[in-house]
């Protein structure tokens, strides 16, 4: 019995032993200090802890040629996608100079591609491009924070309508509509106090047994081809798409 | 001196005889006595030879005294003044009416000169319906219009009602139609990320025979030709050899738009049901489209025929509004006022009902 306790103990160990070693933030590029990620460890963990959340951001050389979107969802599921209200991650590829980031199914209902990624982008990706990194990450884990706590107080995620909130974009185009609608019911109304009209053709005159048809002849002419992306499940940010099925969503950029 | 006109005199009771709608006969609605078309034809024809002679000399008479100087070239065409064999007052029809009745005595009166120097109709198709048939039908017709001003029933009162023979043509073609079509396949396909939509394009030939029977033209300038086409179509299996007869009790116009004009009109709506005919042919394509037809008229005969028309006229705010109801079918054809403010409010109300439903329609879509 004390060996079967001894192993799970052991187990029990080596598991959290894993989980501790994935801190929220690697550089593998070296471009932050030790100290500095420390500090954002800290916050990144407290926010996460606050919202339960997981928040990942990893700074590498090199994809090593992956496709960047493919490489930021392994990452979040290999590292970041035991979370309870989702899971988010940054990857930040230093010679190709491009980011982007990934959300989980359940993280994208919070952060959606259209509005919330668009607005992380806005946040951190000025100081990206100046090179301030830290600042960047920084920007990004606040950002993460507001959306977050957006979704927590009104129900619905970021740039979404609380239900029965107004909207005056549909409100413009029901108005839109029905004046349309109205002006068409007018013409109709006034179109039906007259059934004075000119004939135009002779079909109930035509002797039907008559019709004998003595050419029917159809001949290829031609063939026009257009070709067009494949429209669908767009994703915002300017990143390839990684949502596909899998019911990821994300974004990402340049910098 | 003769009379020039021909008043239908019943030989039994010497009252105006009259014909009936839907009755196969001449009825005296005195005596009840009824007579076979042919034998009033008959009876009557050496009247209206006499009659046809008595115009003549009256006419020729009139017109040394009276058109060389104090009447116009234009008015002594259109105006010309009979004799009510009846009465004896003297009826002022224009250069068209056959039949009429006499204003003073109502009795129906035939005008024979007027069958001299043109065709006589092939066929005539016999009014069925009576006047209180039209009455009702209009009451009818006002009916499920929302925009009818409500004073308009309320204090409407038919001003007139007349039935009318009027003057058609009767076109039968045989074509050959020559029709070319563009027909477009599409095709749409996902090659990798890309929607690949082909569009093949053929060309469409098609030619055929056919037949075209009796296409109804009216030869009136008086009769406004949209409502003449509105009141069809016409049953003519009741149509039946023209007699003078059916007219006594009605106006009649004689035509004054040759078949020769009426023919255009025809023939359109003949080019029309061709490549109608012919483009309903070119299936299996998800878009057709008409690229040019020729359309030859192999046989064309043209029969001339007199058809029943009721004339309604009533009066709104001094506007005369004519309705005109087909003789035959009770077919009825006109243009009815409409309320101004009525026709702001219903629209209004209606996009007004309709706006919340749209807008959570289209929230819920966005």
């Amino acid at each position: 019995m004390k060996k079967i306790f001894a192993l799970i103990a052991l187990m029990l160990m080596i598991f959290s032993a894993a989980d501790a070693a994935v801190q929220p933030v690697t550089d593998k590029a070296g471009v932050m200090k030790t100290v500095e990620i420390a500090t954002l460890n800290e916050k990144i963990r407290n926010i996460e802890h606050a919202h339960k959340i997981k928040i990942g951001v990893e700074f590498v050389k090199s994809t090593g040629g992956r496709d960047i979107a493919v490489a930021s969802r392994e990452l979040l599921e290999k590292n970041f996608s035991n979370s309870q209200n989702g899971s988010i991650v940054l990857l930040v590829d230093m010679n190709q100079r491009k980011y982007e980031m990934d959300t989980n199914p359940t993280m994208r209902e919070r952060i959606t591609d259209s509005d919330g990624v668009p607005f992380l982008k806005d946040k951190f990706q000025a100081a990206l491009s100046a090179g301030d990194y830290v600042g960047a990450v920084d920007n990004f884990v606040d950002g993460v924070d507001e959306l977050m706590t957006h979704y927590e107080t009104n129900g619905v995620p970021y740039g979404a309508r609380a239900p029965g909130a107004f909207d005056p974009m549909a409100a413009a185009v029901a108005v839109v509509i029905a004046l349309f609608l109205g002006v068409t019911i007018r013409s109709w109304l006034i179109g039906s106090m007259s059934n004075i009209r000119h004939a135009l053709e002779a079909t109930d005159y035509l002797k039907r047994d008559t019709v004998k048809f003595t050419e029917r002849r159809d001949t290829f002419l031609f063939m026009n081809v257009k070709r067009r992306p494949k429209g669908g499940s767009n994703r915002g940010g300017s990143g390839s798409g990684h949502g596909g099925g899998s019911g990821h969503g994300g974004g990402g950029g340049s910098f | 001196m003769a009379d020039s006109s021909v008043s239908y005199k019943c030989p039994n009771c010497g009252a105006p005889l009259s014909f009936l709608p839907g009755k196969k006969t001449v009825t005296c609605e005195y005596c009840g006595t009824e007579f076979e078309v042919s034998a009033i034809e008959e009876l009557f024809r050496d009247k209206q030879e006499l009659a046809v002679h008595a115009a003549e000399a009256q006419e020729a008479k009139w017109a040394t005294d009276e058109a060389g100087s104090d009447w116009s070239g234009e008015e002594a065409k259109a105006l010309h003044a009979f004799t009510c064999s009846s009465c004896g007052a003297e009826l002022v029809c224009d250069e068209n009416t056959m039949a009429t009745e006499c204003v003073y005595c109502g009795n129906p009166t035939m005008i024979p000169k007027r069958f001299d120097g043109m065709l006589k109709p092939d066929f005539v198709i016999p009014f069925k319906k009576t006047k209180a048939d039209a009455v009702a039908a209009l009451k009818e017709f006002y009916k499920g219009h929302m925009l009818l001003p409500s004073n308009f029933t309320a204090n409407n009162r038919v001003e007139a009602i007349q039935p009318m023979y009027v003057p058609f043509w009767l076109f039968d073609s045989k074509i050959s139609a020559q029709a070319e079509f563009r027909g477009s396949k599409i095709r749409s396909y996902d090659v990798g990320n890309e929607v690949v939509t082909e569009t093949r394009i053929y060309n469409c030939r098609r030619a055929g025979n056919m037949s075209f029977e009796r296409i109804p033209v009216d030869g009136s300038k008086r009769i406004d030709d949209a409502y003449m086409d509105s009141i069809e179509p016409f049953d003519y299996s009741e149509m039946v050899e023209f007699s003078a007869a059916y007219f006594t009790g009605y106006l009649a116009d004689k035509y004054d738009v040759t078949a020769e004009a009426c023919a255009p009109r025809a023939d359109k709506r003949v080019e029309t049901s061709a490549a109608q005919v012919l483009q309903s042919s070119v299936e299996g394509y998800d878009m057709v489209q008409t690229e040019n037809i020729a359309v030859k008229k192999d046989v064309g005969k043209v029969s001339y025929a007199m058809v029943p028309v009721w004339i309604l006229t009533t009066r709104y705010q001094d506007k005369p509004y004519t309705f005109m109801m087909n003789g035959q079918t009770g077919k009825v054809v006109g243009s009815l006022p409409y309320d101004t403010t009525k026709a702001l409010l219903y629209p209004a109300l209606c996009s007004l009902v309709l706006m919340p439903v749209l807008y959570f329609l289209i929230r819920s879509l966005m």
